[in-house]
């Protein structure tokens, strides 16, 4: 005899289903964000399962050198196991006082540097990237600039062009502008201010801040993809001031007997003595406060978005990101439900 | 970006260290010492620390006090390079001609100087300036060009400059036919001298030779010969690349044992040591330890730990190896100076210290180290000790300390007396709670002390006194204050002047001090921290009753100053449909205003209107020139000096938006008056105009309508009464005005109007920006 599930058994599968599938289950990739590439053979399996599509290699940074006053890559990925086994595109990240320092008749030069060594790091690994993506938190100080310089990348490099889209850039689109690109990729995460405050939201996801700004996701005018959080990190406190994060500390380091767990939150820990851990060195009485996304943020996430977003059958889905990853926390079932929810 | 915050991985770097000919650190900014650490510090390291430890001073926001920029690292160690040639040539070769072999030219051009040098060969390289050939013939000479070539060949991997160009993206390797002719050129070498640098050749060579099975090698090679060369500094950067290959290979203990081993050597191994040194886990920390073959290399390593994380800790663990270590002396000035650099010093406007308390473990070590006396300077613990009790406003405690700091200073140091008496003058201060007359003539001398530091009448080299001045001027202001003496409060601190400047009794008792002949001692020091003059203040005067619009009464104050006018930009009786101060100042003007002229002309103009005379005429350019002196208008410049804009000790918040120079309140008083007593459309048209002009400017003054932070606009409610008084203007000139001429321009030009016209109302939708 047919026997109804319990409801709360009930509600629970409705979740991990998600509310949010859709007949045409958008692309799924992933951000690779750190200097060396080497999968393990964990990321792999995840990369097969989830039928990843692509990832997203950040190929080096730029900085301004303030003694040199020009530009410089740095932290220029390294490919130690050999050519990716699926289709790379490669980030550019560049620091916002770039464009604010940089002359004005060293934008091209610096998009000429971008896109050579773009192409020399690809053909290493012997292929011609098709798309690329500029990571760069403008302000109004330095729209103009970097505009320029995306257009100017866009003219050399030939390749589909992305760049990072940040909430606010969003919501003062009208004041930030819109980027000469081919497409935008919302960043939804990083919401909050890092900060030394125990009680303090979750700076990585946060549902009320994320809130505040998707009322104004369809009204912007340019194709967006998605990049969602996927990592954790600890933020070091010392003396009440926040002086580190790391992405490579997680609640397993904290939860023994070199911490006790502070009663204000679930969160945060104080060491009990001053050891080195990781190649961290932590001080006596040194606040770590975790902050965390797992499955269940994910989905909320994705669903809070997909709701607002206007539909985008090209859309892909990041991943931030895989060379951090977790995979006791983001299985591919998970991945391919929230990339199922767009 | 949050994601740059992240740690990045150090590994390529500390690894890359050892890894180039000469030692660098690329693109970190290495921090002068007049960088910004006046800002919070009162306490001079370099008064008691040796000066070899003077890159780690601590300071705040970079990495290495003291040095500057880091010279390339290809070419720190020309210059010890240089004189170890020189020595060997003894001193035969002209000095232009060594440099260009050792540092400029390539392999060919060394091989061209070789074939000149013993005559086969007529055609010299340009750089080489003498042509004397005799110095660089013979044996020594040989040896010497057949390791300079296989030298430069090293270079093409050790050089590495990739860190800051765009050129290159592969890891240089060195090429596997080196290895050969080096160990032939090693084991043939006859000369200590040049065997030393081939040796030093081969493990850097295997350290880059990029093959893991070769890796050892470097351990290999130098192992078996470190003990045919001295312990110099050859010697020590070979022994750097060994570190570096155990750092690679994961055995962080044996790499930082070697590091500690190198920082100790000399002076300049000592920062890049310093870089390299990072132990991972405390397993391998106390692996370190227990590799440390001597207390004081145990010593050295708690200090490079010490002086890198944990001062305090480092500072326990050598009091009890050797509490008699200099060692101690640079842990401790960098306990006291991040200990500093967390105090938020007493605000701008002078509200009281965040009292922060010091870390109770790191102050109990020093406290029970001063009071042991058994330190190599007993007297720099106790000052220090007397300091971070103060630091906890703990002045009993602090007092004691200094007292018997005092007893143990060395016999002549003047420098330390002053260090001391900074910190006697702070405490002095700190303690105070009330200020009369005997504290006052106890203040005397040191605030002239601090007055002839601040003015450069004596100098105390590296003294940091600044911060003390900041402190102790604050701290007097504000108990003047609380003591009903504004007047000696803004002396002290002119930006808590409010009170003063803005009560014309006050300002004028103010003046009259100023004008004293025959000033107190007191007076006549605390004046000399006071920034303004007489004509600043009759100045002021003179404004405020220009905002309060009595120009009349201002000319008395104007008339008193000896100061030249310079003269407004702009003609500030004039107006325009849209504001444009630049055009208005290019205009050709037939007379100039000073701000003299100006306010004689405005009085007069008040006068004509009192009398009835040509009221609309008057009016309107009463109301002009009333716009014109606030911020929207063209003649900033007559408001803006120091006192006035706080543009460095005023006292006057500019943001303020409520405040008189942005205050719509007299111009729009007179545009009414003007539109009162106009004649025909064009003339009111104007006036509306200008009122409307008025309008606008004061939803600018909104609060919340704050320019600063554009990225609220959108969430701005603006003030509905604000906005209905401005669209008010424009229903009327639409409605009563549109026939006339200046209707026209003002469509022509005023695009807010032109969308007011299209139902589109433009500030509604949060747009800020001048009418146009």
């Amino acid at each position: 005899m047919f026997r109804p599930l319990p409801f709360r058994y009930a509600l629970v599968l409705l979740f991990l289903m998600g509310a949010c599938k859709r007949t045409d289950p958008k692309d799924t990739a992933f951000y690779y964000w750190k200097t060396t590439f080497d999968l393990s053979a964990k990321q792999k399996t995840l990369l097969r399962k989830t039928n990843t599509k692509a990832i997203y290699i950040r190929y080096f940074d730029v900085k301004w050198n303030d003694l040199h006053k020009r530009s410089y890559p740095e932290a220029v990925v390294r490919f130690d196991q050999g050519a990716c086994p699926l289709p790379v595109i490669p980030v550019i990240y560049i620091t916002n006082k770039t464009f604010e320092k940089m002359p004005k008749n060293g934008i091209d030069s610096l998009a000429f540097n971008c896109v050579k060594l773009v192409t020399q790091l690809s053909s290493q690994q012997k292929f011609r990237p098709v798309k690329l993506q500029v990571d760069c938190d403008w302000t109004l100080k330095t729209r103009d600039a970097y505009f320029t310089f995306l257009a100017a990348i866009k003219k050399r490099s030939k390749c589909t062009l992305e760049a990072t889209i940040r909430l606010h850039q969003i919501k003062y689109a009208h004041l930030t502008g819109v980027p000469p690109v081919d497409r935008g990729v919302l960043m939804f995460y990083n919401m909050g201010k890092l900060n030394a405050n125990l009680k303090q939201t979750n700076s990585i996801y946060n549902g009320e801040d994320a809130g505040h700004y998707l009322r104004h996701l369809k009204a912007y005018p340019l194709s967006l993809d998605v990049a969602l959080p996927i990592f954790s990190w600890a933020i070091q406190i010392r003396n009440g001031r926040m002086i580190q994060v790391y992405q490579k500390l997680d609640r397993m380091n904290l939860e023994n007997l070199n911490f006790e767990k502070l009663a204000v939150t679930e969160n945060a820990f104080r060491a009990k003595k001053s050891f080195y851990l990781l190649g961290i060195y932590i001080k006596q009485n040194d606040i770590f406060k975790v902050e965390e996304t797992n499955a269940q943020s994910l989905e909320k996430a994705a669903s809070q978005l997909a709701k607002n977003l206007p539909e985008d059958s090209k859309r892909t889905i990041i991943y931030y990101e895989l060379a951090n990853i977790d995979t006791t926390i983001f299985r591919a079932e998970t991945i391919r439900q929230v990339s199922a929810c767009f | 970006m949050i994601r740059q915050f992240l740690e990045q991985k150090p590994f390529a770097r500390f690894l890359l260290v050892f890894s180039i000919c000469t030692i660098c650190l690329t693109g970190v900014i290495w921090a002068c010492s007049d960088s910004g650490e006046t800002e919070y510090s009162v306490f001079a390291p370099e008064y008691f620390v040796n000066e070899k430890y003077s890159p780690f001073f601590y300071a705040s926001d970079v990495v290495y006090y003291s040095v500057g920029y880091a010279e390339s690292s290809n070419t720190q160690f020309n210059s010890i390079v240089f004189v170890e040639w020189d020595t060997y040539f003894k001193q035969s070769v002209p000095s232009t001609n060594l440099k260009y072999l050792l540092f400029i030219s390539g392999v060919n051009s060394i091989d061209s100087v070789d074939h000149y040098v013993n005559g086969l060969s007529q055609s010299i390289p340009k750089g080489f300036t003498d042509t004397a050939r005799s110095s660089l013939t013979g044996k020594k000479a040989k040896q010497f060009f057949d390791y300079l070539k296989l030298a430069r060949e090293c270079e093409s991997y050790a050089v590495n400059d990739d860190w800051s160009s765009w050129d290159t993206v592969r890891r240089h390797y060195a090429n596997a036919d080196l290895e050969p002719r080096l160990l032939t050129a090693f084991h043939s070498a006859k000369d200590r001298f040049i065997k030393e640098r081939l040796w030093f050749q081969l493990v850097r060579y295997y350290f880059f030779s990029g093959d893991a099975d070769n890796s050892d090698l470097v351990v290999k090679i130098f192992d078996q010969y470190k003990n045919n060369f001295p312990h110099d500094l050859m010697w020590y950067r070979s022994l750097g690349y060994v570190a570096g290959h155990y750092y690679a290979a994961k055995d962080f203990a044996r790499a930082n044992y070697l590091y500690s081993l190198c920082y100790e050597f000399s002076n300049n191994l000592k920062i890049p040591s310093f870089w390299s040194f990072h132990p991972q886990e405390e397993a391998d920390w106390e692996q370190t330890l227990k590799l440390a073959r001597t207390k004081a290399e145990q010593v050295t390593l708690w200090q490079m730990l010490g002086a890198q994380q944990d001062a305090g800790r480092a500072i326990r663990a050598i009091a009890q190896i050797d509490p008699s270590s200099e060692k101690l002396d640079l842990l401790l000035s960098r306990l006291i100076n991040s200990r500093e650099s967390v105090t938020q010093p007493s605000d701008y406007y002078g509200n009281p210290d965040t009292v922060l308390q010091s870390d109770d473990l790191d102050k109990k070590v020093v406290e029970e180290l001063a009071q042991k006396g058994n330190t190599a300077r007993p007297y720099f613990w106790n000052l220090a000790a007397g300091y971070l009790n103060y630091l906890d406003s703990n002045y009993t405690a602090a007092a004691e300390f200094y007292a018997k700091a005092k007893r143990e200073f060395p016999g002549n140091d003047t420098l330390v007396v002053a260090q001391s008496k900074v910190l006697d003058i702070l405490l002095q201060v700190g303690t105070l709670k009330k200020i009369d007359g005997s504290v006052e003539s106890r203040l005397i001398a040191p605030l002239n002390w601090l007055a002839d530091l601040v003015a450069q009448r004596s100098k105390v080299e590296n003294l940091r006194f600044a911060n003390a001045v900041e402190d102790c001027t604050a701290r007097l202001s504000r108990l003047y204050l609380e003591q009903g003496d504004p007047v000696k409060a803004v002396c002290f601190k002119s930006n808590t002047g409010s009170e003063v400047y803005q009560n014309s009794v006050r300002t004028d008792a103010l003046i009259a001090l100023l004008k004293k002949t025959d000033p107190t001692p007191f007076e006549k020091v605390m004046l000399r921290y006071y920034p303004y003059s007489l004509n600043d203040l009759y100045y002021h005067q003179a404004l405020r009753l220009v905002y309060l619009q009595q120009p009349n009464a201002a000319l008395h104050f104007l008339e008193k100053r000896s100061a030249k006018d310079t003269p407004l930009y702009g003609n500030p009786f004039n107006s325009r449909l849209i504001d444009c101060h630049d055009c208005d100042h290019a205009e050709p003007q037939k007379q100039k205003f000073t701000p003299l002229k100006f306010v004689q002309t405005l009085a007069n103009i008040q006068a004509e209107i009192g009398r009835g005379k040509q009221v609309y005429r008057n009016a309107f350019l009463a109301a002009n020139a009333f716009y014109n002196i606030t911020y929207y208008g063209n003649a900033r410049l007559f408001y803006e000096f120091d006192i006035a804009t706080g543009s460095s000790y005023g006292y006057v918040d500019p943001d303020s938006l409520d405040h008189q120079y942005y205050s719509m309140s007299a111009a729009l008083k007179y545009y009414k008056l003007a539109l009162k007593y106009a004649t025909g459309e064009e003339q009111k048209a104007r006036c509306t105009l200008m009122l409307a002009k008025c309008a606008q400017n004061e939803i600018f003054n909104l609060a919340d309508y704050d320019e600063v932070r554009p990225a609220i606009l959108m969430d701005i409610a603006v003030d509905n009464a604000a906005l209905k008084r401005y669209y008010g203007y424009f229903d009327e000139l639409k409605v009563k005005y549109s026939q006339s001429a200046y209707y026209k321009d003002i469509i022509k030009e005023c695009g807010y109007f032109r969308m007011y016209l299209k139902q589109d109302k433009p500030l509604e939708r949060g747009k800020k920006n001048e009418m146009h």
